[in-house]
């Protein structure tokens, strides 16, 4: 860790002009199971100022593009939105060993447990509120107009879907260690019922959701974490993730363990200005919880085969894939 | 279940033995309470997993004798007909697990197969082993 330290006060020193500055109290933290996060305070000019380090880890979760992560904070903390304020982005190896970022620490905040079932007690009202609203100016947000058109993703409305859908398909064919008929068959449903056209096309965060959002003793939400699988679509394909099932301890009547259904529904499609039609919403919850399962299969596939034995991987595979390999079965089952 | 249990006994015990305390006490503490989650889950798995994938294998062997029958995909059919009379030769974990992908490979077969014809009852029944499917392979946690 000291040397790692070293590395760091070596770089910042050079990227900040301030041949005076010192790291200290570099820690490891959870949070982002993608790329490895550090805490550490930089001391310059006068200033004591807490950051953080995203750095990317020898094997990934998910191949996640940490410049996509470092742009939409850029653009999204420029717009005012809680996000944290990016620091410095370096792709060369030298510094660091790995490509990495660093962003400001939002201080003095917690995330919520995606296991508890009220993981926002009294404050719960509040903080859903916010969240959906801001879920909703993200979707309100031109991508062209914060430089952010060039991002991966569809830009055809007519397309978005089957992008997306063919996009996870494949992490699936990669990375299955056995077979999964459940979600074989959501891939097909998902291809043979295609929800209508994108009412637009935005910038999708890509993992909007219960964990990934800081919130302080008052309830406020300080900073929307966790852009690495940023991208362009459909703005509906962030509510299906945002109130799946996963997120709020199974209790669907409260997306996120926060507010109703209706009014997180309600206060999203306020704050975007699109609709979320019942139909095409139902298509992209049946998508997120296939996404869902694609991401625990690769992860699971990761830790089996040791290039990350971090037990969340483990844990992924396991806990998440079978909850929401139920989840895709029953809602499909109903229907068929 | 994918990581089997052998594997995140040997992994937690190769991550503890690397030393997670070399990454600050906050990162540590995360590390141990998912390892202590992964050990408590690994005890439940130990006592269920033969079970899951006997009844699990049963209940398809089952499902393929009733559609047999009515298969017109002639290939299918022996298919399905071989399978329905498979038996699991042993309760190996790995056996029990190499007769299952079989099974789950050929099931989807069959859906794709229903969904084509548009075989609303075969597709009604498929769906209800899948279910079951997914509910007996629910996690939970705590003791």
């Amino acid at each position: 860790m000291k040397e790692l330290e070293d590395r760091l006060a070596t770089y910042l020193r050079r990227k900040l002009g301030a041949p005076e500055l010192t790291v200290a109290s570099l820690s490891r933290i959870p949070g982002g199971a993608s790329r490895e996060t550090y805490r550490f305070r930089a001391r310059y000019q006068g200033r004591d100022r807490g950051l953080i380090l995203r750095r990317d880890p020898p094997s990934s979760l998910i191949e996640t593009e940490r410049t996509t992560e470092y742009r939409a904070y850029e653009a999204f903390h420029a717009l005012g939105l809680p996000v944290p304020e990016p620091v410095a982005l370096e792709l060369d190896s030298a510094p660091l060993e790995r490509p990495f970022f660093i962003m400001e620490e939002v201080e003095n905040c917690q995330t919520g447990g995606i296991m508890s079932p009220d993981p926002y007690g009294v404050h719960r009202d509040k903080v859903g509120r916010q969240f959906f609203s801001v879920l909703g100016r993200i979707a309100s947000v031109d991508p062209r107009d914060v430089g952010l058109a060039d991002f991966e993703g569809e830009s055809d409305i007519h397309d978005v879907a089957m992008h997306e859908v063919a996009r996870w398909e494949k992490v699936i064919e990669e990375d299955e260690r056995e077979p999964q008929p459940i979600a074989r068959a959501a891939i097909r449903w998902l291809k043979r019922h295609p929800p209508p056209p994108a009412q637009k096309i935005s910038v999708v965060h890509g993992d909007y959701r219960t964990g990934n959002f800081l919130v302080d003793d008052d309830g406020t939400i300080r900073a929307i974490l966790d852009w690495e699988m940023a991208h362009l679509g459909d703005p509906l394909e962030d509510l299906g993730w945002a109130i799946d099932p996963l997120w709020c301890g199974g209790n669907v009547a409260f997306p996120g363990g926060m507010i109703a259904r209706d009014a997180a529904i309600r206060i999203w499609e306020q704050t975007s200005g699109c609709k979320a039609e019942p139909q095409a919403l139902y298509w992209w919850e049946i998508f997120a919880s296939l996404k869902g399962a694609a991401i625990w299969i690769s992860a699971a596939r990761e830790y089996a085969e040791g290039r990350n034995i971090d037990p969340v991987n483990a844990f992924s595979g396991w806990f998440c894939l079978a909850f929401h390999n139920k989840v895709l079965a029953d809602r499909l089952g109903e229907g068929a | 279940m994918n990581p089997e249990v052998g594997t995140i006994l040997n992994l937690s015990l190769q991550k503890i033995a690397s030393g997670v305390g070399d990454e600050g006490a906050a990162f540590a503490q995360g590390t141990v309470g998912l390892i202590g989650m992964m050990l408590n889950m690994s005890a439940k798995e130990y006592d269920r997993a033969a079970d899951i994938r006997f009844a699990e294998n049963n209940d398809i062997r089952a499902l393929f004798s009733e559609l047999a029958p009515g298969m017109e995909d002639a290939g299918l059919k022996a298919k399905l007909d071989d399978a329905a009379k498979s038996k699991d030769a042993s309760l190996r974990i790995s056996t029990l697990n190499e007769n299952n992908y079989a099974l789950r490979r050929l099931l989807t077969d069959v859906q794709i197969c229903a969904e084509n014809n548009g075989a609303r009852d075969a597709q009604q029944r498929i769906w209800a082993v899948l279910k079951a499917m997914a509910a007996r392979r629910l996690v939970t946690l705590g003791p």
